[in-house]
């Protein structure tokens, strides 16, 4: 078990390693003079480009600067934004906790909603089987900006007295603040709770023909107790790692459903930072996603791997 | 109805073998349906300038106007034809995906036999550094390059075709690894084909079922991706339509013409939809479950 969290700990540290090293390079790769995007001007006499240089250190070897940069990001220092010239550090937290509330709620309503039509599907056959499988192969062909659009037009069109963009901080009001998220969440987790659904149904389908759950039945136990105490927790394994790997999708799905629904997160932030071409905050922000995704899914190997004996490296 | 039912039975159903027949019709029956809805979007792409009705550049004053005999799905905030636009402006959005899917495919079909008929080393470098690029989150990945080099169409079709391209590698090699196994593969080595043949007439054709499915699954997912990247502002340039980006500037003044947001909202969901009901039948029709 040490083992298998040792090995799985270092290839995650290779890759965030590689992260870290692809977006670095990749503002280095900016079309133009980095110091003159730095600036935020074409007309800078050069002696104050020189001090630029000289700042980021942009006139050492590109292997020395990369380390340099990772030795600033790995003490938070994370450079400064060109628009606003302040540390991106003290924009980023308050952020990514906005963003980590929306994907949280995302992911219990994608929760609830994927196990509860994914069992009603595997259970019940017939035409509630039916009726769930359409369903999900519709929803997953719905990307989550084109729902979210499509949630703010209805909601324009058929409840204006509705105010969907005013986006409630936690701490002032905090039911005003889970309201405020609900509708974003819903856009964000429909797809993920397709995902769920068709895992949910597989596992549950895979387990309920096993043996093991036919003694459990031919022992006279009641339905209920079989699929509580034999299908459930038996597929809830599959089900949790699904969820899990489903992180990517959700944080990517932010940046999208944050500007959509005027939310003052990580992937609004991002967006904007697309628009006003501000590279130091558009690298940390992919930089922190990426990073983010990539434990995530490590501890869900992990847990996995603690769970199922079956699992060894 | 019996496409309905088709759906239904994918993955995971037990049929008894009496089915068999039954859900091969049903299959085809998905097949037949996802070809057709093919069919549609490549006419209409191929066929674009023809088939639109007027310039989809071309302004006119009577801006966000209501669907007419004239203007079916209305205009926009500068008084563009919708219609016009989404017609023209799948060219963009199906161009960047299927280019991009295609580079990816070939790319992963070469890694991919190289990987898993060679082995040893060479399988475990290629796919220890596809490893890597396949722990990035694609999308944010896609974010940071397209950002960095700039929104322009050869950037987007080589971002996207870059970050699948180690999906569709461990595709092929998965049968790959067992298919080489074979003993028709033995027995051709025996009367001394050669190595490049080998692959190429008696392992590829073997492998190709679970390739074409998942290329048709990779073409619903960079859809999204392609649509997702030109919403955020990261497509191609203006004043060329697409998908995206429509969506994207028509939220401003929805309210007013709803067809302006609902028009590409339908043709990506349409578009989507089309690879996916391609990849289910595919599957029944190939019979790609009994693979695993």
């Amino acid at each position: 078990m040490i083992r298998v969290v040792l090995t799985r700990f270092a290839w995650t540290l290779v890759i965030l390693l590689g992260v870290s090293f692809v977006a670095f390079m990749l503002m280095r790769a900016l079309p133009g003079d980095f110091a003159i995007a730095a600036a935020g001007s074409q007309s800078v006499s050069p002696e104050v480009l020189d001090a630029i240089r000289r700042d980021l250190g942009l006139d050492r070897p590109l292997l020395e600067q990369y380390f340099l940069w990772l030795g600033h990001a790995l003490t938070g220092d994370l450079g400064r934004s060109f628009v606003t010239k302040q540390p991106v550090l003290s924009e980023l937290p308050a952020r990514f906790v906005v963003t980590f509330q929306l994907t949280l709620i995302a992911a219990i309503i994608a929760m609830t909603m994927g196990i509860a039509t994914g069992l009603a599907s595997a259970r019940m056959r017939g035409r509630t089987d039916w009726f769930v499988r359409i369903y999900n192969g519709l929803i997953l062909a719905v990307p989550n900006f084109v729902v979210a659009t499509l949630i703010v037009l209805l909601a324009g069109l058929y409840f204006p007295q509705l105010s969907i963009f005013n986006y409630t901080p936690f701490l002032s009001d905090p039911i005003a603040n889970l309201g405020s998220l609900l509708l974003p969440a819903f856009s964000l987790a429909l797809a993920v709770s397709v995902t769920i659904s068709e895992n949910t149904r597989a596992a549950v389908l895979e387990i309920s023909s096993q043996d093991f759950v036919m003694v459990a039945r031919a022992k006279g136990l009641l339905p209920r107790t079989v699929l509580r105490n034999y299908l459930v927790r038996n597929a809830l394994t599959p089900i949790i790692t699904v969820t899990g790997l489903q992180v990517a999708s959700l944080l990517g799905g932010s940046i999208l459903v944050e500007t959509i629904f005027a939310i003052p997160g990580m992937g609004q932030y991002l967006f904007d930072s697309i628009n006003s071409r501000d590279y130091p905050v558009i690298q940390a922000i992919v930089v922190l996603a990426a990073s983010v995704v990539i434990l995530v899914n490590m501890l869900v190997d992990i847990a996995y791997a603690r769970v199922d004996a079956r699992v060894k490296a | 109805m019996s496409t309905v039912r088709a759906m239904v039975d994918t993955a995971g159903s037990q049929n008894p073998p009496a089915d068999k027949r039954q859900r091969l019709t049903n299959g085809q029956l998905l097949l037949g349906l996802g070809i057709a809805m093919l069919a549609v979007l490549i006419i209409v792409t191929v066929f674009a300038p023809l088939i639109a009705p007027f310039d989809p550049s071309k302004t006119s004053p009577n801006s966000l106007a209501g669907p007419s005999a004239q203007h079916w799905l209305g205009t926009d905030s500068i008084g563009r034809d919708v219609l016009s636009r989404l017609i023209v402006g799948g060219r963009t959005t199906l161009l960047i995906t299927a280019v991009a899917v295609f580079l990816a495919l070939a790319a992963g079909l070469v890694l991919g036999l190289l990987s898993g008929y060679l082995g040893g080393m060479v399988d475990e470098i290629i796919m220890r550094v596809l490893d890597v690029v396949f722990a990035f989150p694609v999308f944010l990945l896609a974010i940071a390059v397209v950002a960095a080099l700039g929104p322009t169409v050869p950037n987007l079709i080589l971002t996207i075709a870059i970050v699948y391209t180690p999906a569709m590698a461990r595709v092929v090699r998965g049968p790959v690894l067992s298919v080489k196994e074979w003993d028709h593969v033995e027995a051709a080595r025996s009367v001394g084909v050669s190595e490049l043949r080998l692959v190429l007439r008696h392992v590829l054709p073997m492998v190709i079922s679970p390739i074409v499915v998942a290329t048709s699954l990779t073409l619903s997912h960079t859809i999204f991706t392609v649509t997702a990247l030109s919403f955020l502002g990261l497509g191609p340039p203006p004043p060329d339509p697409n998908w995206g980006g429509m969506l994207s500037e028509a939220r401003q003044f929805m309210e007013l013409a709803p067809l302006t947001v609902v028009g590409p909202a339908t043709a990506i969901v349409f578009a989507t939809l089309t690879f996916i009901v391609l990849a289910n039948g595919l599957r029944e029709v190939l019979d790609v479950g009994s693979w695993r």
